[in-house]
């Protein structure tokens, strides 16, 4: 293992941490900023990126190639993510695609896009497949080399190690199994859907985290869970199905300097709010012994926030004492103007930054969106975003669109060569 | 209890299993396809008042929509003529690149249930195809489901392509998905939103002058 990484992380992280109890050692860069914002309050609103898709078009790479090769994966986000001077970035894959083609599930590819789970043909159609499926072997199947060649990539580019990613159980069955066969399978058959759950829990995202930090060493282990969200489950689903195999694999994969976590979970919309909040906090807080590495973050999605209200998360995430990340809806950044999305970054900052423990997350920037609004986007967090946020004096705040180089003239004078 | 009250009790309760069997055990004692469709109709239209009051979740509403699609697709074939359909004609899909189908299978049986025609494409349809269908079927309304904020964005290109081939002002466009916004759908000049299945029922009975 590459030691060097991890001690840049422990330096960047006490030097965050102190910052944003108010003891400022000199300036803060992408990295320090974020932590800063995720413990108390940083010089501005922090900006972490998805780098994605929205790499891969920059550099006109085919799909395959992009989500299939270390190299031009990780360079390209890179270089995407020096480009828009984002904050910090991690090496995104289809996290929810690699354990399950590993198993033998088939993706469908598609050029402009990830591979997607080929939902008409479930690996597991009958409980009957269940019997023939075999763990995959760690590193090995399917694109798991392509995974672990990629943060190691990631660590020699940046210095840093990255955050790991795994398809939590729930998400996993559903696509595994199909969504209706696993609804039945919950109502009619739960002994079998919880076999099934176990199976994936012990037989193959534990093998895979332990095999994944031992590439990257004690990194944060982010288990995504999209399925495991209302109105698609209901609470007391993923009170049964998806928390309990969640808490499991924490406790066979965490550590004293290691924290492990499922999100990516929305529906505040379509429960009882704080209900699902309290269900995402379940699926973090239990992630760590070490309590100063816990929770991360309360991730709260676009379309959740604009129905329940940006004040209501924040406050929820005040009493908690977490860091409150909102993303920018996609769609916003494609269609611009870069007018229209300042107009929107303020917002969220009026109504989200308060005095710290907050952050925004492009989760997605469509391809081919114009370069000039992914740049919107950051200089309005320079412009709007700076601590202390004062919500009143905001509104009066007019947007400045600075020049934008084009991506390709940027690309020739300093991009990593792909 | 009578085979008419089991199949609606099977389907609201989702059990596609008892379902096929009842409209199996009705069409051999010689029922009418039409009253087996209503009968199923009538389970899904009480699973959607359930959860329009909060008794039911989504996921008892999807498997109200596997269990009606099943009778539907047993006994359809046999009406003859038109049959169902009486109140208009829908095409539906998913548009290219998303291969999400529960929520426009919701849909598509709300509406079938409801007395609509409906042509569904499936999956991951091209603007090109739902083009060529449109001109070949001329429905009154055109359905399009996006369930990722990664496909919503082909939205805009059906809207084009039916642009192009002078089809626009012909078709009714209803658009959906768990990404999209009214906000969005009027921005990409759609006639319709749905925010849920029942939710697009209204809205087309409305853009089509139904009751």
């Amino acid at each position: 293992m590459n030691l060097k990484p991890m001690l840049n992380v422990m330096k960047k992280l006490q030097k965050g941490v102190l910052y944003s109890k108010g003891l400022r050692l000199g300036r803060l860069d992408g990295y320090e900023r974020l932590i800063a914002g995720i413990y108390g309050q940083p010089d501005r609103v922090p900006l972490i990126c998805q780098p994605y898709t929205y790499a891969m078009g920059l550099h006109s790479l085919p799909s395959r190639k992009f989500f299939s090769e270390s190299l031009p994966f990780v360079h390209a986000s890179a270089n995407m993510a020096r480009y828009l001077d984002i904050d910090s970035w991690n090496p995104i894959f289809d996290f929810y695609n690699i354990e399950l083609e590993a198993l033998g599930q088939p993706l469908i590819w598609r050029e402009g896009s990830e591979p997607d789970v080929d939902s008409q043909h479930p690996l597991i159609a009958s409980e009957a497949d269940f019997g023939r499926l075999k763990p995959p072997a760690p590193g090995r199947d399917g694109r798991m080399p392509f995974v672990l060649e990629s943060y190691k990539r990631y660590m020699d580019v940046t210095g840093l190690q990255p955050m790991v990613y795994a398809c939590a159980p729930f998400t996993m069955a559903v696509l595994i199994r199909g969504y209706v066969n696993f609804l039945r399978d919950m109502r009619r058959n739960p002994a079998f859907a919880h076999k099934l759950l176990d199976f994936l829990s012990m037989e193959v995202v534990v093998p895979w985290i332990a095999k994944m930090v031992q590439v990257t060493g004690p990194s944060i282990v982010v288990m995504s869970d999209a399925w495991a969200s209302p109105p698609n489950a209901t609470l007391e689903m993923v009170a049964e199905f998806c928390i309990p195999y969640v808490h499991k694999i924490i406790k066979a994969t965490n550590s004293p300097i290691r924290t492990v976590f499922d999100t990516g979970v929305w529906g505040e919309r379509a429960a009882d709010p704080r209900a699902v909040l309290d269900m995402k906090m379940d699926m973090m807080v239990p992630g760590n012994d070490f309590k100063a590495l816990r929770p991360f973050f309360l991730l709260v999605w676009s379309e959740d926030y604009d129905a329940v209200g940006i004040p209501l998360v924040r406050d929820y995430a005040d009493e908690k004492k977490v860091c409150l990340l909102l993303n920018i809806y996609p769609p916003a950044l494609e269609e611009g103007p870069p007018e229209k999305i300042a107009e929107l970054i303020k917002r969220l900052i009026r109504e989200g930054a308060g005095r710290g423990r907050f952050g925004l997350l492009a989760n997605l920037i469509p391809i081919g969106t114009p370069v000039e609004h992914a740049h919107a986007v950051i200089a309005a967090i320079k412009q709007f975003g700076s601590y202390p946020v004062d919500p009143e004096k905001l509104d009066g705040m007019a947007f400045r669109m600075p020049a934008v180089e084009p991506f390709d003239d940027w690309y020739r004078r300093e991009g990593l060569r792909i | 209890m009578s085979w008419e009250e089991d199949l609606g009790r099977a389907v609201l309760e989702g059990d596609e299993i008892s379902t096929v069997r009842i409209a199996g055990e009705a069409l051999e004692a010689k029922a009418n396809p039409q009253d087996i469709l209503q009968r199923g109709a009538e389970g899904i239209i009480e699973a959607g008042r359930l959860w329009q009051q909060g008794d039911y979740f989504l996921p008892d509403v999807i498997l109200a929509a596997e269990a009606y699609r099943e009778v539907m697709d047993r006994v359809a074939p046999l009406l003859e003529g038109d049959g169902a359909g009486g109140k208009g004609s829908v095409l539906i899909g998913s548009v290219e690149g998303d291969a999400h189908e529960i929520g426009k299978n919701i849909v598509v049986a709300i509406l079938r249930s409801s007395g609509y025609r409906v042509v569904d494409l499936g999956v991951d349809v091209r603007a090109a195809d739902f083009v060529e269908k449109v001109q070949e079927l001329r429905p009154q309304i055109l359905g399009l489901g996006a369930y990722m904020t990664t496909t919503m964005r082909r939205m805009p290109e059906v809207m084009d392509a039916l642009q192009t081939a002078g089809l626009r002002d012909k078709v009714k466009v209803m658009v959906g998905g768990a990404p999209l916004t009214a906000e969005y759908a009027e921005s990409i000049g759609a006639d319709g939103y749905g925010a849920d299945a029942y939710d697009a029922l209204a809205v087309i009975n409305r853009l089509l002058g139904v009751a």
